[in-house]
């Protein structure tokens, strides 16, 4: 018994690190008193650590804490993914005007470590226990997050709406847990497994009603439709970089959970048949893609047309689900990949227009693009991204999604796959729009130029590059994909 | 011994009353305890089960539940305090800054 | 230095794609001021690129059937797509195009755009590097990321130089084209699944063994595709050309582009970004789908028929003189695609020249419209009146430019709508005579528009106070009007420099189109033979 949990400790070090980077970054807090890089600088760090441990990891594949948690390179795919963004959203708050205002001092830093620990969870959880907590650990603290700013109205009301909604759809999904707890007696998403493909399905409605009810908890975080309604007022309300660390972390960890959920728990060509869960999925991801496309169009604040974007991209990514094989996973996995440089950067970009002129409001944004041309052409490149223009790694998620989906044989996905990018036909409308009020329109009177120091531009760079770079030459992306995906044994 | 069905019904009714007072209800406080009415029918049902079974994973689970409870709670009204100081109030129909 | 140029040699065409996408980077980072020497660095380097080019001309060997100057790199190694160049006789012509009319776009604007010259100018170069990369690439995803990538400076062409309502045309232009895009691609993602899918063949040892991008093995493959596949595959891949040649109906994204673009937008429009909706008709979707092509002839045809005599009556109604200048563009290419619908050696080679004259001819024509519209500020014939006393060399210029548009004899447009009629006569693949009798009115119609604005701008009194002091044409203006009059001359009168050129690589396709077509008829027979057996048994 001792054996197995120093065994599962000596394989728990990348979170451990992260725990003990958290303890420390609160006692500097403590200690310092006052707003200082100091405490990031831990937490960076303890981050840098983790990832050394965490890459140590890969090509593992075990099981921890008694059939808790999994080590394998699906995990350590997304944890890699939670180290870099992380990185990049507390170099964001640390150059974010918004983040000063705030009354707090630091607690920001070990807020988004507590997340992304939380995140880590999530990625290798393989029971639902565990799932729910470490889905309640990042859920918890975006709320505190989200309401970071606790003077500003906006702020706190997008905090309560995100608890509001939060716990309640996390309540819908333990309900669901518990149905398929009564029906399988088990809560391990590989017994599940067994359980189901070894006996006869009798009971189809429960599972189903089941199933839907599990995925309105993670629907949620991955703001896909119909649990979508916190997305556009929270994303207004809460600070910029928090909420870009909502829409990469925090829903590239609600994908992680529930692509291994279904594809571990449910992927099995009886089980689908008779669960049906695969139709579920395409009809959110649908009603995600048109709802998300559609109402963006009509927005004025940037900050509410990413969040509308972010519903549309989760469309994208559940369609990579929908097909159930392992390309359809592999193009989950690019996209997500391309999802972090893209959308970090436009949020980055979305900070620095907003540090100059304390406004999301595209109208008055006219003429950007010459004010600041660097601003101008980093946004052109982020938005044709998102829009899947090619040269851009954007392209290269859409194009895998897209030929996964053509290439099953079923001519329904085929189906599926003129919807989508119709709908990307749609979605360029709003992203050109961006570029139109930067661009093509003129200011009513002429105003002064925007400098950005270095350190702005580097970060910028930092995500641009890579979003053009991989759209080029994306082969280690590709083969990263392909070891990720490998223990799922999907054909 | 009574039989499982009145226990998993009572854990439905228990659960579907949460819900609607989460869609019905405009206090944020009364919102909250819906919610906890919600997560106590499942945490009745996973006894339920649990005790049918005799495996002990719905137990843990419950356990588990009640932590989480305790944090949501704790953050919830956290959040209802900082959200009075600026609204002077706690319906939700008049938090609407942002278009709902 | 023999090695020099032997690497030269091999690498042309790298060279030429890549000289003006990466020597305009450094346009980014000049200084407003130096607005003189941004106008000559670019113009120079235009003008390498043009001189490259002419190497790639001399250089290329018209005896040789297939592609020559062939690069391939691994580019990509899991979807097996390279980075895999080479050209034919119908892409030298297009590149040869391209080169030539960048240079003169980016003199004609030398006086008329003022405002955010360096980004203009980068726009115009990075353009130039991407069409020839079209034009010029043989895997379908490299092609695909120049097509796709074509679309952002125009976008910007339109939506910043542009006049009034230049950000509703820019958008319209973008969603258009965009909408053709998306169904290219996923054209070309099932295209190589069904020719990797087994029973989508007679002969399962047809199929794809691995996944490829590579256009040279592919067209071996997809003609013997199912032929109800292979008309959804068309449609995927054509409508996209379609709308980007434009053929009625999805032209109305034409006008608004042209009218509102400035005027090297509406060159370039004009004379290189339709060619790549024919250009890619020739390339993909009649090699690639033959069966598909057959079934659907006579609706392509009869759509090219209906926007001749369609584009010609609309441009006889315009007040506009750019709008009339547009839509003859509309008529002009339905020529060009009945042309190919014909597939006859005359016609497809007079589609090829055509493609080639409509470029001179239009371009030239939405110049001399700019120059007009730059002295008036106004582009309403009404507005003009007697022009020719007061601008004579001006008038002359516009004289045989519309006579070469018209398609008079001598010049280069009687060449291209002359070979087209004649091949959409005698072809058996559009099996009526009707077609190219219809068309040749479209002939008629455009010298009764083009004349006819012609003797309201040029002749009679100078009647309006604002024209008397017109100056006439100055020494950029004529640099730019000269060599397209000097090729508007020479195709006309020797054709055989051009038209030998791509005379192979025509007769390829041609001969490609004929082998699937017997091979697909003969599997019909063996088809129906299956099925009686089938019964039978």
């Amino acid at each position: 018994m001792q054996n197995l949990i120093l065994y599962s400790l000596s394989n728990f070090i990348p979170e451990t690190i992260l725990v003990v980077t958290i303890i420390v970054c609160i006692i500097a807090d403590l200690i310092i008193r006052k707003k200082s890089f100091a405490v990031t600088f831990v937490a960076i760090v303890g981050l840098v650590l983790s990832f050394v441990f965490v890459v140590k990891q890969w090509g593992l594949s075990m099981s921890i804490f008694s059939g808790m948690l999994a080590i394998d390179n699906y995990a350590v795919f997304f944890k890699l993914l939670f180290i870099i963004s992380t990185l990049f959203i507390l170099l964001f708050v640390e150059t974010s005007k918004e983040m000063k205002t705030a009354s707090h001092k630091n607690e920001h830093v070990y807020l988004i470590l507590s997340l992304t620990t939380g995140a880590y969870l999530m990625a290798s959880s393989v029971n639902l226990i565990m799932m729910y907590i470490s889905l309640e650990m990042v859920s918890l603290t975006s709320y505190i997050l989200a309401g970071y700013l606790k003077k500003d109205k906006r702020s706190t009301e997008a905090a309560i709406k995100y608890i509001i909604y939060g716990a309640a759809s996390s309540g819908i999904m333990l309900y669901g847990m518990t149905l398929i707890y009564g029906y399988t007696a088990t809560m391990n998403i590989n017994e599940i497994f067994l359980y189901l493909s070894k006996n006869p399905i009798t009971d189809t409605p429960v599972l189903l009603a089941s199933v839907i009810m599990i995925s309105a908890g993670f629907g949620y975080k991955i703001s896909s439709v119909p649990f979508h309604f916190w997305t556009p007022d929270v994303y207004e309300g809460a600070p910029i970089p928090i909420t870009a660390f909502l829409a990469v972390t925090s829903s590239a960890a609600g994908f992680s959970v529930l692509v291994r959920f279904f594809l571990v728990g449910f992927a099995n060509t009886e089980i689908i048949t008779a669960v049906k869960w695969q139709e579920v999925i395409i009809v959110f991801s649908i009603a995600s893609m048109i709802i998300g496309n559609f109402v963006a169009v009509w927005q004025t604040s940037l900050k509410r047309l990413l969040a509308y974007s972010s519903i549309a991209q989760s469309g994208y990514i559940l369609l990579g689900l929908a097909v159930v094989n392992s390309a359809g996973l592999f193009a989950v996995i690019l996209y997500l990949s391309a999802y972090l440089f893209m959308n970090l950067g436009a949020f980055y970009v979305t900070i620095l227009i907003h540090n100059k002129l304390g406004t999301d409001n595209m109208d008055e944004m006219d003429g950007l693009g010459y004010r600041s041309p660097f601003i101008g052409v980093t946004m052109a490149v982020f938005m044709f991204s998102l829009a899947g223009i090619p040269a851009t790694v954007g392209f290269i998620g859409k194009f895998y999604i897209f030929s996964a989906l053509i290439n099953t044989n079923s001519p329904n996905l085929t189906w599926l796959a003129v919807v989508g990018l119709l709908n990307s036909v749609v979605s360029l409308f709003f992203y050109v729009k961006v570029l139109k009020h930067m661009f093509l329109n003129k200011p009513e009177k002429p105003l002064p130029e925007l400098d950005y120091g270095y350190a702005n531009i580097l970060i910028t760079l930092l995500l641009a590059v890579p979003t053009i770079l991989f759209g080029l030459y994306f082969t280690p992306l590709l083969r990263l994909a392909e070891n990720s995906i490998k223990i799922f044994g999907l054909n | 011994m009574i039989d499982i069905q009145y226990f998993l019904i009572l854990s439905a009714v228990l659960f579907s009353i949460g819900v609607i007072g989460v869609l019905v209800r405009r206090n944020a406080i009364v919102i909250f305890m819906c919610i906890e009415l919600m997560l106590n029918s499942v945490n009745l049902s996973l006894i339920t089960f649990s005790s049918f079974f005799s495996n002990y994973y719905g137990q843990i689970f419950v356990f588990f539940i009640m932590t989480v409870a305790a944090a949501e709670a704790a953050v919830g009204l956290a959040i209802i305090i900082s959200i009075y100081r600026n609204k002077e109030s706690i319906n939700v129909d008049e938090i609407n800054i942002l278009k709902w | 230095m023999e090695q020099l140029s032997k690497i030269l040699y091999e690498n042309i065409l790298t060279i030429l794609i890549f000289i003006p996408i990466i020597f305009s980077l450094p346009l980014l980072f000049l200084k407003k001021q130096s607005e003189k020497f941004i106008k000559i660095y670019s113009l120079l380097l235009s003008l390498i690129v043009f001189i490259f080019s002419l190497f790639l001309f001399l250089k290329f060997n018209p005896d040789v059937e297939g592609y020559q100057f062939i690069v391939k790199y691994k580019w990509i190694s899991f979807l097996n797509a390279d980075y895999h160049i080479g050209i034919d006789g119908i892409s030298l012509l297009l590149i040869m195009l391209t080169t030539f009319t960048i240079p003169l776009s980016i003199l004609i604007s030398w006086q008329s755009v003022n405002k955010r010259i360096k980004l203009y100018y980068f726009m115009i170069l990075i353009l130039e590097g991407s069409l020839i990369g079209v034009f010029s690439s043989l895997d379908l995803l490299l092609f695909y990321v120049f097509w796709e990538f074509i679309l952002i400076p125009m976008y910007f062409m339109i939506g910043i130089w542009g006049s009034e309502e230049r950000v509703y045309a820019a958008v319209k232009f973008f969603l258009y084209t965009m909408i053709g895009s998306v169904l290219l691609i996923i054209g070309v993602i099932w295209l190589v699944y069904s020719c990797m899918e087994k029973d989508m063949f007679l002969n399962a040892e047809n199929a794809l063994r691995k996944f490829t991008l590579d256009i040279t093995q592919l067209d071996k493959i997809s003609p013997f595709l199912q032929p109800q596949r292979q008309i959804l595959l068309f449609l995927l891949f054509t409508i996209g050309f379609l709308i980007k040649i434009p053929l009625f109906p999805f032209h109305t994204w034409l006008p608004d582009a042209h009218v509102q673009a400035p005027t090297a937008g509406s060159v370039i429009l004009a004379a290189l970004l339709l060619k790549m909706g024919t250009y890619g008709l020739l390339r993909f979707s009649v090699p690639l789908f033959p069966v598909a092509f057959l079934t659907l002839t006579p609706y392509l045809a009869v759509l090219a028929v209906v926007g001749i005599i369609y584009g010609a009556l609309v441009s006889i109604v315009q007040k506009d003189m750019k709008k009339l200048v547009a839509f003859s563009s509309v008529s002009h290419m339905g020529f060009i695609v009945l042309g190919i619908t014909a597939l006859t050696q005359e016609a497809v080679q007079g589609s090829v020249i055509q493609m080639v004259n409509h470029g001179l001819s239009t371009g030239a024509l939405f110049m001399l419209v700019g120059m007009l519209y730059e002295r008036r500020h106004t582009k309403e014939i009404a507005q003009f009146g007697g022009i020719a006393k007061v601008m004579p060399v001006y008038a002359g210029i516009f004289l045989v430019v519309s006579l070469s548009s018209i398609g008079l004899p001598g010049l280069n447009g009687f060449i291209g709508e002359f070979l087209i009629l004649l091949g959409a006569f005698g072809s058996q693949n559009l099996k009526s005579i009707y077609y190219s009798v219809f068309s040749a009115t479209g002939v008629i119609l455009s010298a009764v528009y083009l004349l006819w604005m012609y003797q309201r701008v040029f002749t009679g009194p100078v009647d309006k106070d604002e024209n008397k002091n017109l100056k006439d044409i100055g020494k950029i203006e004529l640099a730019c009007l000269i060599p397209v009059l000097i090729f508007i001359v020479w195709i006309g009168v020797r054709p055989n420099t051009f038209l030998h050129k791509s005379e192979k690589s025509v007769n390829k396709i041609i001969l490609q189109f004929k082998n699937a077509e017997i091979i697909n008829k003969t599997r019909n027979t063996i088809d129906i033979n299956n099925s009686v057996f089938r019964e039978e048994k």
